[in-house]
């Protein structure tokens, strides 16, 4: 594991309302802690605070769902990161999976970290609403 | 020169089997050696796949479990688990052990129990099925294997304008080829409007735009290219190729590209000396309608954004010019998962005899596999051509 972002760190931060990146020399910005870069292999990674909105990069809407969670009809997003249009097939930004609640939201539709799902045997999973 | 090749097949009709997993895997696996000819004291190897019985039906240390069923034990077995690209991974280590001359004649299969035979209703069978994405930063957000295709089928619609008619139409074709596959687990054809009325899984997903749960068998036995020809019916294996992509899918580069199968397809085409132009047809990984989508593209069947519209007029029919899934595929010929990958090599070997019936394409001698895993994060890609 990385020194420099660990899933402990990770999941802490998205519990206090933050999200936690590994920002590389090579140009990614990736949004889960890995001991390496997925795309170049550096370890040299920095630990950085990322931007909490961005936008709508896909989504989908869940009608048939794990027997983990109780309720249906949510909807997972992956998020861009930061200022951006959304709109580039190769996002510049750091991507981040998590929930949106209430309206639903389209690809590239704004969103901002609104806290946190925690159903899933205290996992911690982001959860975005609509700017 | 051939890599190895396949000289026999079988497999169990795909569907609901009551049968325990090793009676099962026996079905395809005898099948397989009656067809080659083949005792199961000739093999040299079992290479078998099977992803998920450990946490579906509490049964794990298969190998030598199915070994002895098929009258094999004392054999070195290996056992893979990749998701659903489980038995390509399989199929992909035997043709280079026998290639590499470490063995002259395996056996290569893969079984599942996917459906509420298992004991398991659809709700704890999708927290199975949930288990091939990332534990932390994927499975907490209640994502599903569907939710997953959805993500990605969804950029592609956002960024090509593929249509739900688009992905409707892949469901058509394909339950049209499986109503000619006798081993399929649908039998019967659909339509856009029976598919489009359908109760949604995860948009744009509704129920006919997935696979089914499948319990199933599949097996091959590979032997060395010198040793193919004093059998009767030898498929040569020119080329497999096999790449990995970034998980979780938020960290993946591009999430239309699929790149691993872009890589995998790369490198058996390059293996076998063909551009995707030169194969006769494929058997794509259509786990999901989209999914089908991204991997025409892939293998090079369809110009990037195209899949759609290919689908939709006709040319990855049975008759078009550029068929896939002549089976039925995963969609109507159903998904066993640790049986797919092998299915589809004995689909390939049947074409290419010439043996499969109305379903046959014509001039069928160079046929396409993509088996893809979990998040299109693991792809195999095998090209098999007619021993000239």
């Amino acid at each position: 594991m990385s020194d420099a972002l660990d899933y402990a760190t990770w999941a802490e931060a998205v519990r206090e309302g933050r999200l936690l990146g590994l920002s590389c020399g090579c140009g990614h910005t990736n949004g889960s802690p890995t001991g390496a870069c997925p795309h170049c292999g550096s370890r040299d990674l920095e630990r950085v605070e990322l931007p909490t909105e961005g936008v709508v990069h896909t989504e989908t809407t869940i009608q048939v769902s794990p027997s983990t969670f109780e309720e249906r009809g949510y909807q997972v997003v992956v998020v861009e990161l930061g200022d951006t249009s959304g709109d580039s097939k190769r996002s510049s930004g750091a991507k981040v999976m998590g929930r949106v609640d209430g309206d639903d939201v389209g690809i590239g539709d704004g969103v901002r970290l609104s806290g946190l799902v925690s159903e899933d045997d205290g996992h911690p999973a982001p959860r975005f609403e609509a700017v | 020169m051939a890599r190895a090749a396949v000289v026999g097949a079988g497999m169990t009709k795909f569907g609901v089997h009551e049968q325990p997993l090793q009676e099962l895997f026996g079905e395809a696996a005898f099948a397989a050696l009656d067809d080659a000819g083949v005792g199961s004291r000739d093999l040299d190897a079992l290479y078998f796949g099977n992803a998920m019985s450990g946490q579906a039906e509490n049964e794990t240390h298969l190998g030598p479990r199915m070994a002895s069923h098929i009258g094999a034990a004392g054999l070195e077995v290996q056992r893979f688990e990749d998701a659903c690209a489980t038995s390509a991974n399989a199929f992909k280590n035997a043709v280079q052990a026998v290639d590499a001359g470490v063995h002259d004649v395996v056996l290569v299969g893969g079984v599942e129990r996917c459906t509420p035979e298992t004991g398991k209703d659809t709700p704890e069978m999708t927290r199975i099925f949930a288990s091939a994405s990332h534990r932390q930063y994927e499975q907490p957000t209640g994502l599903t294997f569907p939710g997953v295709f959805a993500l990605l089928t969804k950029r592609h619609m956002h960024e090509y304008g593929t249509t739900e008619e688009q992905l409707a139409e892949v469901a058509v074709k394909n339950h049209a080829h499986g109503r000619l596959n006798p081993r399929a687990h649908f039998g019967k054809e659909t339509t856009v409007e029976e598919v489009l009325e359908g109760p949604v899984v995860a948009d744009p997903f509704r129920l006919m735009d997935c696979c089914p749960f499948s319990d199933g068998a599949s097996a091959v036995v590979v032997v060395s290219d010198d040793l193919a020809d004093s059998y009767d019916a030898p498929v040569d294996v020119t080329g497999v190729g096999h790449a990995t992509d970034v998980v979780p899918i938020g960290d993946k580069a591009e999430l239309t590209a699929t790149q691993a199968a872009r890589d995998a397809a790369s490198e058996a085409y390059g293996q076998a000396g063909i551009e995707a132009d030169d194969a006769d047809f494929a058997e794509v990984h259509d786990c999901f309608t989209g999914a089908e989508v991204l991997a025409s593209e892939a293998i090079g069947f369809a110009p990037d954004g195209e899949g759609g519209t290919y689908a939709a007029e006709g040319r990855t029919s049975l008759g078009g010019d550029r068929p896939i899934n002549p089976s039925g595929g995963l969609k109507a010929k159903g998904h066993p998962i640790g049986a797919t990958g092998t299915a589809q090599i004995v689909e390939l070997t049947e074409q290419i005899r010439g043996t499969v019936g109305e379903r046959q394409v014509a001039d069928a001698e160079v046929g396409v596999a993509h088996n893809l895993g979990g998040d299109a994060a693991t792809t195999v890609v095998s090209v098999l051509e007619g021993r000239a």
